[in-house]
């Protein structure tokens, strides 16, 4: 394929968005790893000790969501540039 | 270089800045003397940027999951560790009126506990932590029962059952004349 015959667009077209998405995406994780927490802290309050497991589980699924997050989804064409 | 000083000379820094930005003049003399008193640079508020908040966010998701963690760790350590129930007296337990309550420690220091004598004169001891979320509950001598403020739960002073929210019974201290001894939270497990 030529050169002229790519698309004449910014380079950072469409980053923005994809920033975006990755900052809706972890705080919607750190809201539910904020309910996780005050879940564990009612369930050890209440001593129900077989409830914690679970949690914490769950909080770990969403640490690593949130990990994926941080080190592999960006942008595919981002280069240097800061947001 | 007394504050008043400073202050001047950080209006007249500011309104001097404002000739360079046409459009925000009337706005910047304005609100001069306020910048003057909270001197936050519009530029400096922009520095943080998308990427920065995402990484302050995944150090909040780390931190979240490592409270989870640690905090159900440490209560599951604080559950195997093993009490020992050794018998001790309460003090002042046959001098209580029928109808009122005593608190005291039982097994430590850290474990509280209420002793009721009831209106029949008999005598019954639980664990002061509310089953639901770990509230103190006190004695209600016009209901007769245990009852906790958070939630409004609600326990017999007799065998310490529950009659409203809470999940299960309080835990039961066994009584020996005036020693206590701890039993279990059973129902069955009273003698």
């Amino acid at each position: 394929m030529k050169d002229n015959a790519k698309p004449r667009r910014p380079q950072s077209r469409g980053l923005a968005a994809v920033w975006q998405a990755r900052l809706a995406m972890l705080v919607m994780i750190n809201v539910a790893q904020l309910w996780i927490l005050s879940a564990a802290v009612e369930a050890a309050l209440a001593q129900s000790y077989g409830q914690l497991a679970p949690l914490v589980i769950a909080s770990g699924i969403c640490w690593l969501i949130a990990l994926s997050i941080f080190l592999w989804w960006r942008p595919a064409g981002e280069g240097g540039r800061r947001y | 270089m007394n504050s008043k000083t400073f202050h001047q000379e950080t209006i007249n820094k500011i309104l001097a800045a404002d000739n360079e930005i046409s459009d925000e003049v009337n706005v910047r003399s304005a609100s001069a003397p306020f910048q003057a008193e909270f001197p936050y640079e519009r530029d400096s508020e922009a520095q943080v940027t998308r990427r920065e908040f995402c990484n302050f966010l995944f150090l909040t998701s780390s931190a979240l999951f490592l409270g989870a963690a640690g905090f159900a760790g440490k209560s599951a350590y604080d559950a195997r560790s093993p009490k020992t129930f050794t018998p001790a007296k309460i003090d002042g337990a046959m001098t209580i009126e029928p109808g009122s309550a005593l608190n005291f420690a039982y097994p430590s220091e850290e474990d509280t506990a209420i002793l009721i004598r009831g209106t029949d004169g008999t005598y019954a001891a639980f664990g002061q932590k509310c089953t639901h979320l770990s509230c103190p509950v006190y004695y209600s001598q016009a209901n007769d029962r245990l009852e906790c403020p958070c939630h409004n739960g609600g326990f017999s002073s007799k065998t310490g059952e529950v009659l409203c929210p809470p999940p299960r019974p309080l835990d039961r201290i066994e009584l020996r004349r005036s020693m206590v001894r701890f039993c279990s939270q059973k129902r069955g497990a009273w003698q």
